[in-house]
Order: structure tokens, then sequence, then C-alpha cells
């Protein structure tokens, strides 16, 4: 088991959380009610997938972040 | 006899030291408070009414940035005087030119709030100059 302390950006409100191997970026967002969030170890990292274990990619304790989804450009520009 | 008992002499400063830390156990713990503050706040953007000021951080570079939150919900993104770096990343194109070295940052996901916006822009920052 690991305990996360998940940041959700907009508010700066602290979840915290404990995973068991094997655990996904979406379970940990669905069991937070974030669906319309993703989840990255900061803004310097990519985002994860939803379906990614998350458990053997961060430290226990570790801080998270949860972001909503928002892309540059893409649709109408690249 | 095997043990010849040659009296006593008294412990060094330092050992007592550690045998008075053990007796006397922990102190106990004092919880720190977290801070649960939003991103933009963290880093040290200000705001300002329905402006906000600050710079997008990466470990690369910083650039200095505004924003406005407009009454419908919509948040334009702003950048001042984007590096060579950004400007050859696949995404410049979405960087709309408004005068003075300032360019909107053009979201076609739009984010729902200022900090997730800041996020994506600081993470197309770091993707320009690690390519």
């Amino acid at each position: 088991m690991k305990k996360l302390s998940v940041v959700v950006a907009g508010t700066g409100q602290i979840r915290d959380i404990e995973i068991q191997p094997g655990t996904t970026a979406g379970d940990v967002l669905h069991q937070l009610n974030l669906s319309d969030y993703l989840l990255s170890k900061g803004p310097n990292e990519p985002f994860f997938a939803a379906t990614e274990s998350i458990y053997d990619k961060v430290k226990d304790g570790e801080k998270i972040f949860a972001s909503t989804k928002a892309e540059v450009g893409l649709t109408v520009c690249a | 006899m095997r043990v010849k008992d040659l009296g006593t002499r008294p412990a060094p400063a330092s050992l007592l030291q550690v045998f008075e830390r053990m007796m006397r156990g922990h102190a106990p713990a004092i919880p720190i408070e977290r801070r649960q503050i939003p991103y933009w706040q963290e880093h040290g953007w200000k705001r300002s009414g329905n402006i906000y000021e600050g710079s997008y951080q990466t470990p690369y570079v910083a650039f200095q940035g505004w924003i406005e939150q407009q009454r419908s919900g919509y948040v334009d993104f702003y950048i001042y005087n984007p590096s060579r770096e950004i400007r050859g990343h696949s995404h410049w194109t979405c960087f709309q030119h408004r005068g003075n070295e300032w360019y909107l940052v053009h979201m076609a996901r739009k984010p729902k709030d200022v900090s997730s916006g800041i996020i994506t822009i600081e993470r197309l920052i770091t993707e320009a100059y690690q390519s």
C-alpha cells in the first residue's frame, strides 16, 4: 500500500488516498469523483493515462496533481 | 578469579545525553497543517478581480503572463515574448499575436479553471525545450 496526496489544482484541495498495486489513474479519479480530470506528477511530467497503473510510478507519501483536461490548439491550429 | 572489579567512573557527557534522551522519550509530534491553495496562488500568481498576473514556470525557463477570466466562464491565457523554442513547437500556430509581444494562447479544449490552464501551458513550454 502507498499513501498519496492528490492536489486538485483548481482549488488546492488535498485528498489523501491509499493505493494498492495495480491501481490505475482512472481508478483514483473515479474514486475521488474527478471524472473530467487528469493525474500527473506535476506540470513538467506527462499525464497518466486512465488505464495506466500508477503504483510503481509514485513514491509513498508523494504529492500528485489533478487538473482539468485542456489542450493548446489541435482542432483549430495544428 | 577471572573478573577484577576496578571500581566506577563517570560516563562521558555524550553518553549521558543519549541515555537522558532515551528516558525522556519523543516529544509529542506537532501536526503541520498543509496549505490548501490553488496552483496559481502557490506559484506566485496575483489576482486582481478577474485578472491574474504571474509567470509560467518550468525547469528550463519562465515567461511572464496574464490571464483573463471572462464572465462567460472562458479563460484567456496570454504569454509575453515567447522564445525561439516555443516558436518552433508544433502548436506555435495556436499563439495569436495581440501586439507588444503579447500572445494569446488558443485552447482547443478549454480548461475548467485557471490553474489547469497554467499547467497546460507550462507543459507545452517544457515540451518545446525538450524537443
